[in-house]
């Protein structure tokens, strides 16, 4: 476990990020508070961030993998005026984040390239350069704030190429034949000479729709038929869209205000109120008393909270749509809360790892390819088959003892060899045997490994036939 | 404007035509049905085997009322769910549609390569592991009543209740509904039809391989039919049951001892 980032305290005791945390705690004397890094947080935080900077310019961008730490860039260009010019922008900003309580370091500079920079390894926290002094702004930094991976930044100063002031003055020609043309492009870009396109955060579009009530809401009709109000309401814009709703939230917020929050999902994207409406009564269903109205629902809100395509569909003149099995196995996941799944082959030839269970979606799976005999049941685990007695080492079994059971094997097909995935892990090579029972069961046995004298090969029972 | 309800042509006798004139086949076929004991009229999954046809009412396992499967002992249950997937592999191969298979604890999956193997297509196949026998009913019933799909199979832990299986006969749609539960769990129920079924050792071709799954099968229970006996043959490229003769000394292989 390793330190992965410092409050100001720890940064004032010396630790660093990346030390070793059996390492820190032996060597600073005071105790020190821990928590877990949750990186998927900090995104989604980061995010936040970034949508509400959209407040001073619509193109914000957030930091990509190159720049392998958490920040924004904000595009302003054209968007200054209205904050009273660049100084105004950065103070207002500055301003804001401080009430926020979140520390931040800004530049403002005429490439992203040089704003990183100057934000990460400039000497003030708060720098604005202007057009032309972008190159003598970013000489004195290190070679590390160009955005170049480590063994790059490792060579360049093994080099003596520690400023970038050092490395813009060196002769491009060697630099890119040493270095490849990446290093070129990050200086160029820093310099303004190239152009560095951003990716645009993009706010999300939320659909949506809430009704409160005068009289409380008590009974569960009266619930789903809020529900469906709402999303007829919500319908029509995801129409306009193109899109259907693949999970929906429900939140249910009583009189004493607690709320309670539904969360339904769907097999396939759908958008009619009548659908809705009948998941949302198997789930209340379901909950029955588990659901507490209390005095009744004062608020019901319908949110999407995954969407999906949803092209319109030419349907019939006069006969409504024709249903289909997804509706049943969305119904059969609201009542009992697991969806219904499929099994769809997977490109192994280990018979474990061969198929695997997905949720269930209409449509056909994908082709099966065919295999030597594969039983109808495949046991979760291979059972050891014990006191196997073969005819030659190298054999089928003719008598063994399996779940305290002696099965006399009376027909045997095999072997069929099935080596491991070296590249996932190392084993022995297992050799397949369809074995008959007398009673004329049919199991399915593996022989692991190669026999040797000194080491006799291990049985193992690992599938059923019908 | 005004459609007529059906595509049947309207039948208008000539004046003169007394009780002689010849009857439609249709309108026999829907009197017959119409008099016929409940249960046995409607759509069957015929198993293709006449000396089995011929002792289920209607030709065939109604479609509609549920079947229980049962292995004749312990050890048998992987060829008595291989007979009832073989049933639905069966009824899935007529027609386009999918079928359902809810498994109570205590039954693993089934392994798909094996029911590729089987003659079942996997990707048509929707699987529910419901928390006990009375969710698997309640999944069944709920998939009859939507009467979208071409079966449903349910893996029971306990037996049929006479209650469930009133409830699922009740809720029938033509859909081949199966039982399938464990050994010895007998009681009284709504089931159409009573199966035991155990392994037989399989015929062997010339190269001592089997081509063809074999069970023993007892059709212990009938309503509106006969019971009897047979060694079944599964064919699952072909869909197909075959009754065997006594082929199993045939081979020069079979054994291999």
């Amino acid at each position: 476990m390793r330190l992965t980032a410092l409050d100001p305290a720890a940064r004032a005791l010396g630790l660093s990020a990346g030390e070793p945390l059996g390492r820190v705690r032996a060597r600073i004397g005071v105790p020190i508070r821990i928590r877990p890094a949750d990186p998927a947080a900090d995104g989604a935080a980061l995010e936040r961030l970034g949508l509400w900077a959209q407040r001073y310019t619509p193109r914000v961008a957030l930091y990509g993998s190159a720049e392998a730490c958490h920040g924004l860039h904000l595009d302003v260009t054209g968007a200054c005026h209205l904050h009273g010019g660049e100084a105004g922008l950065l103070d207002d900003l500055g301003r804001r984040l401080a009430a926020g309580r979140i520390p931040a370091r800004l530049a403002l500079a005429e490439t992203a390239g040089a704003a990183y920079a100057l934000a990460r390894f400039g000497t003030a926290e708060r720098v604005r350069v202007a057009g032309d002094g972008t190159a003598a702004a970013l000489a004195p930094l290190p070679v590390e704030a160009l955005r170049c991976d480590a063994p790059t930044v490792i060579a360049l100063k093994r080099l003596g190429l520690k400023r970038i002031g050092a490395l813009a003055a060196a002769p491009r020609g060697p630099l890119a034949r040493r270095f490849g043309m990446s290093l070129v492009l990050r200086l160029d870009q820093a310099l303004g000479l190239r152009p560095e396109p951003l990716v645009p955060l993009a706010a999300p579009r939320r659909y949506g729709a809430a009704q409160g009530f005068l009289e409380p809401v008590l009974a569960q009709g009266g619930v789903v038929a809020a529900a469906r109000d709402l999303m007829g309401r919500i319908a029509p814009r995801l129409a306009a869209d193109g899109l259907g709703a693949c999970a929906l939230r429900l939140t249910l917020t009583r009189v004493d205000g607690a709320s309670t929050v539904l969360d339904l999902g769907l097999s396939q994207p759908a958008r009619a109120p009548a659908r809705v409406a009948e998941l949302l009564r198997l789930r209340l269903e379901r909950l029955g008393p588990g659901l507490d109205a209390g005095f009744g629902f004062e608020n019901i809100r319908l949110d999407v909270t995954a969407l999906d395509r949803m092209p319109e569909l030419q349907g019939g003149l006069a006969a409504p749509p024709e249903p289909e099995t997804g509706a049943l196995a969305d119904t059969l996941r609201q009542r009992f809360g697991r969806a219904p799944v499929r099994l769809e082959p997977r490109a192994s030839h280990l018979p474990e790892r061969a198929d695997r269970v997905v949720p269930w979606q209409r449509g056909p799976g994908p082709a099966w390819p065919g295999t030597g005999p594969r039983p109808l049941v495949l046991l979760p685990r291979s059972e050891p088959a014990e006191d196997v007695i073969a005819a030659v080492p190298e054999g089928p079994p003719r008598r063994f003892r399996w779940r305290a059971q002696v099965h006399r094997v009376a027909h045997a097909e095999g072997p069929e060899r099935i080596a491991p995935e070296w590249w996932r892990e190392a084993g022995p090579e297992r050799d397949y045997y369809v074995v008959e029972c007398e009673a004329g069961r049919r199991l399915w046995l593996y022989r692991s490994g190669v026999h040797a004298p000194d080491r006799p090969a291990a049985w193992f029972v690992h599938g059923l036939f019908a | 404007m005004e459609f007529p309800d059906d595509g049947a042509e309207p039948v208008s006798l000539p004046a003169g035509a007394g009780p002689s004139a010849p009857v439609p086949a249709a309108r026999i076929a829907a009197l017959r049905a119409g008099i016929a004991p409940r249960g046995t009229a409607g759509p069957v999954l015929s198993l293709g085997a006449p000396e089995i046809d011929g002792r289920l009412p209607g030709g065939g396992l109604g479609l509609g009322p549920p079947h229980e499967i049962a292995p004749a002992a312990e050890g048998d249950e992987a060829a008595a769910l291989g007979f009832a997937l073989a049933l639905v592999a069966r009824h899935l191969a007529a027609g386009p549609g999918e079928a359902l298979l809810v498994l109570a604890p205590g039954h693993p999956l089934p392994y798909g390569h094996g029911l590729a193997a089987l003659g079942l297509d996997p990707g048509r196949l929707l699987l529910l592991e419901a928390a006990g026998d009375a969710e698997v009913f309640g999944a069944l019933e709920a998939a009859l009543h939507a009467g979208l799909l071409r079966a449903v199979v349910g893996l029971v832990a306990e037996g049929l209740p006479l209650i469930a299986g009133r409830r699922l006969q009740l809720a029938g749609t033509g859909a081949l509904a199966l039982i399938l539960r464990p050994a010895g769990a007998e009681r009284p129920n709504g089931a159409a039809t009573r199966w035991r079924i155990a392994a037989a050792p399989a015929v062997r071709d010339r190269f001592g391989r089997a081509p063809a799954a074999r069970w023993e099968t007892r059709l212990e229970r009938c309503r509106n039919g006969r019971t009897g006996a047979w060694l079944m043959e599964w064919w699952g490229a072909a869909h197909r049951f075959d009754l065997s003769p006594g082929l199993a000394g045939h081979a020069p292989a079979a054994g291999g001892r």
